[in-house]
């Protein structure tokens, strides 16, 4: 199931009244090993911090001919939390900022998961190197879809995420925003660090783990950071595409019949015409009917009145959005869901 | 009429272990006492690594963790077919016996003991395969010879916490 998939995003250069088509690989698309698929259910469980590790050995022997047993003490270890963080982002490349007058706000879609064996929250914090870009806020991705949603993402109380239990993961989307019109770059940091402690690994916390155990610092340093390259000016569309899992029993598990939800942004700095996307469906996959949306409005799957259409074709089915007439600095999401064979 | 061998790194730090040990389980001619330590390694002054054994603090998944067991014939007779058994934490996984300890006799389900090599595991499906150490639940030391009064002993094994 690891493979390459191509997607294609085809657009009208009014000012040389030619068409332009780009192919962007999305690399590593695999079902049970990309960096923002979580499976908790494959990793090998870990001892709980602050359980106790109770040991008690028997003897038995012979005195005179009589067998006797007896026990010995018992010996109680509390397992240490080991305080362990990660931190990455969803999609690769530079992210097309938009201005602050856009209706949608960009956001950078960041997977943030407690590797801890312990429960643990995170304190977040987002810097931008320099320039017009400002960092907003750090909200949680309540569905995990990768786009903003204001009356359902909310902020994080204090910067800090919910606590979350040793494995969990939670998806977050940082929102920038360009402050004025001129061209600029600047390279947004997030960095996330374990609220008992941090620091070198080894650094020791005691009695600030779960249970009242001791916490120590793992190989992470209990702190990780993400660096994303921002832009206003990318030259021609840029199109970022993600995904997230959903299985039957709401894991994030990529399994049979798992849906995938993939999010397709295209992303213009100037204004074309004539723009189309279209992404084949993966193999090992199926398409969902009905599933095809753009900017957040259903689309059907017949080539028809509206932009969006499914070729259900046994070799190359794929699906394909009709942007039309773009604006200058805007930004279109399609989405569709595929199933897991 | 043997006194078993001692592992000279819990020789030294016995005197530190001691009171975390915790008293004495059972007033009888034999006496046993458990405890959980952890290796420290320190660089001696000959350029080798000095092996010690630790009372543990914060010990995370992963981390080895050596159990000792000690007994001591405190009576004034001899006392035959002992044995001493230890079975396993849910969360400790064997690994081996510890240097200067005889190996232990292991099982896979708290009843067979023997060689790991000789056991074997039973998947639901029905077929079986060999045991590895991650299977061990329960060991076992059984002492070929009586123990004289006032001898004493240990064993060890290393395992890992999951």
């Amino acid at each position: 199931m690891i493979g390459t998939t191509l997607i294609r995003i085809r657009f009208f250069n009014a000012s040389e009244a030619s068409w332009f088509q780009l192919g962007y690989a999305v690399l590593c698309f695999a079902l049970w090993c990309s960096p923002g698929v979580v499976t908790p259910g494959s990793a090998r469980a870990e001892t709980v911090a602050g359980t106790p590790i109770v040991n008690t050995a028997g003897l038995r022997y012979e005195l005179n001919g009589a067998a006797t047993s007896i026990t010995s003490n018992t010996v109680t270890l509390i397992v240490a939390e080991r305080l362990d963080v990660r931190l990455v982002r969803d999609g690769e490349g530079a992210i097309v900022v938009a201005p602050t007058s856009a209706p949608r706000p960009t956001v950078v879609p960041l997977t943030l998961t407690n590797v801890d064996n312990g429960t643990e929250a995170f304190a977040l914090t987002a810097t931008m190197s320099a320039g017009t870009i400002v960092v907003r806020s750090i909200v949680i991705d309540a569905n995990g879809d990768g786009l903003y949603d204001p009356a359902a993402d909310l902020a994080l109380a204090s910067d800090t995420t919910p606590p979350l239990a040793p494995g969990q993961s939670i998806k977050l989307l940082a929102i920038v925003a360009a402050n004025d019109a001129t061209a600029a770059n600047a390279t947004l940091t997030v960095t996330a660090r374990s609220t008992t402690g941090s620091g070198a690994k080894g650094a020791t916390y005691d009695g600030k783990g779960d249970g009242n155990s001791d916490a120590v610092v793992g190989p992470t340093g209990a702190t990780a950071s993400v660096t994303v390259p921002l832009t206003t000016s990318l030259a021609g569309p840029a199109l970022i595409k993600s995904q997230s899992v959903r299985a039957a029993d709401g894991s994030q598990n990529a399994v049979r019949d798992a849906v995938i939800t993939y999010t397709l942004q295209a992303r213009f700095t100037d204004a074309v015409a004539g723009a189309r996307i279209a992404d084949p469906i993966p193999d090992g996959t199926v398409f969902v009917p009905g599933s095809l949306s753009l900017d957040g409005v259903a689309l059907t799957d017949t080539a028809d009145g509206d932009a969006g259409s499914f070729d259900g074709a046994l070799q190359g089915a794929r699906i394909a959005v009709s942007l039309g007439q773009v604006a200058a600095a805007s930004v279109h999401t399609v989405q569709f869901k595929a199933k897991i064979q | 009429m043997t006194t078993r061998p001692m592992i000279t790194a819990i020789l030294a730090t016995t005197a530190f272990i001691a009171p975390a040990a915790v008293a004495i389980a059972a007033a009888g001619p034999l006496q046993i006492t458990s405890s959980i330590m952890v290796e420290a390694r320190s660089a001696a002054a000959d350029g080798t690594t000095r092996v010690t054994l630790e009372k543990p603090s914060r010990v995370t998944p992963g981390d080895k963790v050596i159990f000792v067991l000690s007994y001591r014939n405190t009576g004034a007779q001899p006392l035959a077919n002992v044995v001493l058994d230890n079975p396993l934490p849910k969360a400790i996984a064997y690994r081996s016996a510890n240097p200067g300890s005889p190996a232990p006799e292991v099982s896979v389900d708290g009843k067979t003991f023997g060689s790991l090599a000789s056991l074997r595991v039973r998947s639901p499906d029905g077929s079986t395969r060999a045991a590895n150490p991650n299977d061990v639940t329960s060991v076992r030391w059984r002492l070929a010879s009586p123990i004289a009064a006032g001898s004493q002993g240990q064993f060890a094994f290393q395992a890992v916490l999951k």
